[in-house]
Formats: C-alpha cells, structure tokens, sequence
C-alpha cells in the first residue's frame, strides 16, 4: 500500500485536535458511578451481572454485544455539537433537514414489478394513483445481465422479475403518458455498464420528447461492487475497468443531467447477500471514497461530485442496530467528506439513502408473519432518517409480488406516515444512552472495516483479489449453521414452529412466454427498419472509446440514439475488455 | 458406488442468475455432510451437462431465484439425455419459484425440489438416498 494515510488515520487525527464539550460534567458522572455499581451489585441479580452483555443473533445481524442497562456511563464523553448536533446541521447524526418528515414525507417507492413494457407502464400508473411518490423500475435478469430478450440466455427470463428494456421503444412504452419531468425515476441499473447502455435511452426518450436534461430527476445504481462482487454472471468484465466504467457515467450526468443521482452505493444486495450490517456500510462507503479519489484525479473537486452521490440500505430485524447504524452512517459519510476530503458544501456531506426492507428475513414459512417483520423493519428505517423506502412484500419467499401483496406494502408506509405519528418528530430516538451508545460503536466499527479495505489496497484491490468474497462465504455458512442451531431464532422456521403448517394458498404471477415473444418480434422490427449501418459505426466508436479510455456513455447515447439494443452494447464491452471470472468461494 | 468414495455435487446456476447465498449455503451444507461439492457458477445448460460428465459427479444440483426454471430446466435435461447421464445422475433444483412449479419440475426431470428454509438433513438425506437408490 501506497505511504497515503487511511481514512481512519486522517479521522483520528483531525477529530483529536478539535476541542470536545462532554455534555455530562466529571462529577456527576463520578457520582453516577458509584451509584451505578452499588445498584448493579446489590440490587441485579448474579445471573444477569454475569451475563451483562449478550450478543444478539439475527439473521445478518452485526454482533454487537449489548449491555443489560444504558447510562450516562456507556457514552461519558458524550458531546452534543460534535457527536449529535440539530437536524439539518453538522453532523447530521439527526438528519439531513431541519423539520425531516413534516417539511416531506419519506418518498414511497415500490418496485413496479415484472411483465412486459406495457404492463409495468400500467402499474406505475396504478402505484402513483395509489398514492406511491417515486417510480422504482426494476429491470428483468436478462435487461440487468445485459442481454436482448432474443438471445438464447434470456430464455425463460424475460419480464419474470421485472421489465424488459432492448431499446430506446421499450422505454418509451414503460413510461407512456408519465411525464419524465414531474416524476422521481430510480432506474435500478445495477452495474456501470448496465448503467452506461440502458440510461441514455431514457436521455433519448427525454430528447424525443422534447424535455431538456436538467429537468429530469431520479436516480440509477451504477455500482461496479454490483457487478463485481455480489451478483454473479456468465460475463462480467474486470473489476478495474467496471470501476472506470462507473466514475464515466458519474462525469457524464454530473456534466449533463444536473438534478441525476448517477450513483446508488448499493450496500442493500450485497447485506442480502449475507454480510452484516457494518460491512454493508463499509463496502459502499469505500467504493464511495475512492470515486472521490478516482474523480480528484481526473481534476475534479470533492464538492463537484459528492454532491447527488446516494446510497441504497437494507433495514434488517435487529430494530435498535438498524436505528443506530442509519445515524451512524450519516454522520461516519459527514466525517469522510468534511475532514478526509475537505468538502465545503453541504450537500457533498449528505449521506442520502434509499432503504429496502430485507428480503433475505422473509421466510416461506407462514409468509404472511412477514408482513410483520417488513413493517418493524420500515419503522426503523424512518426512525432513522431514510429519505426513501421500498417495504418488501410478505409473498416474495414464493415469487416476485403479486399485486395484492404490493399494494399491502405501500399500505404499511402509508400507516407509519399517516397513523403513527413517528413522522412529527426528528430523530426521536436521540439522546437515548442506548442509542447514542450503539451509534459510536457501530461508526467505529464501520469505519474499522473501511480501514481494513484501504489497508489492502482499496475496493477494487478487495474484490480483484477475492478477499471480500471469501468474507461474504464465511459469514454465509456462519449464519446457516447458527440457524440449523437454534442459535439465531426464526418464528415459525426453526422456532415456535407449528408441525401442521400448510402451504399457504399464495397467488402468484405465472410465467408466460408471450412477453419474450412479443419482445422478439420488436426487436426484429427494430433490425429491419433501422439505419445498420449507422448502428455498426456508433458500436465501433464505442469499443474505441472503451480502449483508448474516453467517456463511454456518449458514445453509448449515440448507439441508443440510433437503434442499437443493449446486448448490441454488452458485447462491445465485452470485447474490448474481455471476460473476468469471479473468484468462487463456497 | 466405490466404498468410501464421497458423493459428488455439481453446483451450478442458469446463465443469467444474480443470486449466489442459496448456493453458497447448500455448498455448506452438502460439505459438512461428508460431500465434495464442485461449484461452476452461471453457465448455460449445455456447459453444465458438460462440465458434470467431465467431473464425473453424481448428482447436480441448481439454484434458481429469478425464474426460467421451467424452461431451462428442460433443457437441462435433454442435454443430459444425449449425454445417456439422465438416469444415472441426480438432478435437484432449489431457490424460489411459484408452488405450483414444483410438480411441473418434477414432470421436467428434476429428482428433487427445494425451497428457502430446507434443512441440510432435508437436503443431504434426500441426495443419500436418492444416490443409493441409482447403485
């Protein structure tokens, strides 16, 4: 590693030399001590003094012990402006905006489900009158591997887990009669190169539709960790050249589409995946601070790009460490900007985040118990300070939602708004030793684990290696064998579990071929009518600009510009970066 | 089988699947019951016949969150009947999928059809005996 200090290294020294207030004065902590030990061994039981921290288990829990009581003691050094501070200010361990909820109410965004261009345009449709404030379009595994629907691969997955998108048509069908600038749209493009094909085909769409760039506002995913170390593929193309590819998509809408979130720090599916909950934060924190490294070498200012970078969690069981580790990463992505990259503007210091309830917690078992542990999970996510959620559905151990199942999800965010009154108060969760407690030790924690990264060379260091995957296998086959224990605890799986339980009558969405059909014979349409020649000449530019490192995605605009599908594109990259096989640790 | 010899898996999943914790669960599982287990990752149906008559493995198994089960399920099993393997391997298939494919994968080929939350005594004993059953 290079004679470059760590993230850590630059914390500790900048936050020691600031002048700390403790909140609580010596004396009555020391009065409180005595107390508390007196209280402790007189008036608790042996069994619970021996036992005074447990760790809890939970499925991707983070394992951090917890004492059976929380004072003063546990946090004596408490300082309100730098640990906890108001609303909308520095350290924004209470939020991003001084009034939170009641200035705007968490944007509700559900998937919009699977099926053909048409259908999903209908379902959004149906989502937004019913009261959903953001599109979320998921795309199909063959649209999110990057292949047509008319490719042999594809077979069987088109439009099963989400939309199919071959070119710029389709996404003109998905959004018929939505007006792309008045709606949030998140694009969920997973991967750079997923991103660098299918995004400027909703750039086009907008071009045709005679809406300037500027006014467009959504988000895209964009996440070289996505590609390279959670999902898995027949073709994937190698980590340093996906994280090239995603810093070009960032320069490009930062230049072009000002209002684009052009990044989604997807901590969300790799936590899914099974890691914990700090080393979901610590992953995307680290891609984080090296694009930011990445783009202050391509002259860059901190402020020029961290302003609209987002990040993507999943809110599991553990209710207080989710509450805690929301705070913790706002005010740990603060620290980072402010003092590790000198960040001026506020907005560069905002660690905005999208939650999606955990699907991996859901169980086939009982499934409509998961209606329930969604609904904990989405209370601590606003607890928190989310800006944004998707609640999963209680159906998703059996299939991609049903409609039914959707619209209860959508439900249960408008009941915490509407019906909780959680909403009227910021941050209500500050201030408890418990909490406060939990929120240093799980910012110390991730910012160990980010420590970790940075000594081995940074995240694509990390994942190039297989040293994150063969983590992400450890901690998998740890979690099974604690399940198959008892240890971790499932109601109604490996616990409470009722030995007559049926299988539940589940309406799901069947399969059909007609959309891969029907998705087919446009694409031949498309081959026919359009200029191939055209198509041929903007591919070829494409594969120069990936080898002699120019922006791909105006080149990539131009391809989509005229006609040419993404697997058209896939393969370019492809060829002009060659094929990287992940490392497999099972 | 060879006293003494481990029973082999193959573990695989279709081209296009982006899920890999089911898999890398079962792996778990099937090791920690006494068997070798070789992972091959995404591949399509005919490279995974391939890559199971070049391991010699007994039994393959797929994991499968993202649909097309059906559909490639089928075709796994026509390129392992013109390998003449169909009879004599045993195919498994787990992940999520609608209930009522279960039967149809079944009809497909498939010996057995697991779902999130299967045990490894569900699963091991179910390959054990299905493995003494092809002696």
């Amino acid at each position: 590693m290079s004679d470059e200090k760590t993230t850590k290294q630059v914390l500790e020294e900048q936050l020691t030399k600031r002048k700390r207030k403790p909140l609580y004065n010596p004396e009555s902590l020391r009065s409180l001590s005595g107390r508390f030990e007196e209280w402790r061994s007189s008036t608790v039981r042996e069994e619970d003094r021996q036992n005074w921290e447990v760790t809890p288990q939970t499925i991707v829990g983070s394992q951090i012990p917890r004492r059976l009581l929380y004072t003063p003691l546990d946090n004596p050094e408490l300082d309100y402006d730098e640990d906890i501070g108001f609303s909308g200010g520095e350290p924004y361990t209470r939020g991003l905006h001084p009034n939170m909820y009641r200035g705007r109410v968490f944007t509700m965004r559900q998937l919009s489900g699977a099926g053909s261009p048409e259908y999903i345009n209908q379902r959004i449709r149906w989502l937004l009158d019913s009261g959903a404030t953001g599109v979320n379009l998921a795309l199909d595994l063959a649209t999110v591997q990057m292949f047509d629907s008319d490719e042999p691969e594809a077979k069987g997955q088109v439009g099963t887990v989400g939309v199919p998108i071959d070119c710029v048509e389709d996404m003109d069908a998905i959004f018929r009669d939505i007006p792309l600038d008045q709606v949030s749209a998140s694009i969920v493009t997973h991967y750079p190169r997923n991103t660098a094909i299918v995004f400027p085909m909703y750039l086009v769409l907008a071009e045709q539709r005679g809406i300037p760039w500027d006014r467009l506002n959504g988000s895209v995913q964009n996440d070289f960790v996505m590609e390279n170390l959670v999902r898995n593929a027949a073709e994937y193309i190698p980590p340093a050249d996906a994280f090239r590819v995603q810093c070009d998509n960032i320069e490009f809408l930062r230049k072009n589409v000002p209002r684009w979130n052009y990044i989604t720090l997807n901590g969300y599916n790799l936590r899914e995946a099974g890691t914990s909950g700090v080393t979901e934060i610590a992953v995307a924190m680290a891609n984080g601070i090296d694009i930011v490294k990445e783009m202050n070498r391509r002259g860059h200012d901190v402020d020029w790009v961290a302003e609209r970078m987002a990040f993507f969690w999943a809110p599991a069981s553990d209710f207080f460490e989710e509450v805690a580790r929301l705070r913790a990463a706002r005010r740990l992505w603060y620290r980072i900007m402010k003092y590790r990259f000198g960040a001026r503007n506020p907005r560069s210091m905002w660690e905005r985040c999208h939650v999606q309830t955990s699907g991996i917690s859901l169980q086939r078992v009982e499934p409509m118990n998961n209606i329930v542990r969604a609904a904990y999970q989405a209370l601590a996510a606003i607890l928190g300070g989310a800006q944004s959620l998707h609640v999963d559905s209680y159906d998703e151990a059996y299939s991609t939602p049903s409609e039914e199942a959707s619209l209860l999800s959508l439900r249960t965010q408008q009941i915490i708004e509407a019906e909780t009154a959680v909403t009227q108060v910021v941050d209500p969760l500050a201030g408890s030793f418990y909490v406060e407690a939990l929120t240093d030790e799980i910012e110390k924690r991730i910012l160990d684990e980010i420590d970790e990264i940075e000594r081995r060379g940074g995240i694509v260091h990390a994942i190039e290696t297989g040293w994150l995957h063969r983590r992400i296998a450890g901690q998998i086959h740890r979690e099974q064998k604690m399940i198959e224990d008892g240890e971790i605890k499932v109601v109604g799986r490996n616990y409470r579990r009722d030995p007559n339980a049926k299988e539940p009558e589940i309406k799901v969405h069947e399969y059909s071929d007609e959309v891969r059909q029907e998705m087919c014979a446009k694409l031949q349409r498309l081959r026919a009518t359009r200029d191939n020649q055209a198509v041929n000449t903007s591919l070829d530019a494409l594969k120069g600009a990936c080898q002699k490192g120019e922006n791909v995605m105006q080149y990539c605009l131009e391809a989509a510009r005229v006609g040419a599908t993404e697997g058209e594109m896939r393969r370019v990259f492809t060829d002009a970066f060659g094929v990287w096989r992940p490392p497999m640790y099972i | 089988m060879a006293e003494g010899r481990k029973i082999k898996v193959l573990l695989a999943q279709f081209s296009l699947e982006t899920h890999s914790r089911g898999i890398i669960t079962v792996a778990g599982m099937l090791r920690d019951s006494g068997m070798e287990v070789v992972y091959i990752g995404n591949n399509t149906p005919e490279q995974i016949m391939e890559a199971a008559v070049h391991e010699d493995v007994d039994v393959v198994g797929i994991s499968s969150y993202c649909g097309g089960e059906l559909a490639l399920g089928a075709d796994l099993m026509a390129e392992a009947e013109k390998r003449g393997v169909k009879d004599s391997m045993v195919f498994l298939l787990g992940g999520i999928f609608p209930p009522a494919d279960a039967p149809r994968l079944k009809e497909v080929g498939f010996d057995g059809v697991f779902s999130p939350g299967a045990t490894r005594e569900e699963i091991a004993g179910f390959i054990q005996n299905a493995v003494g059953a092809r002696e």
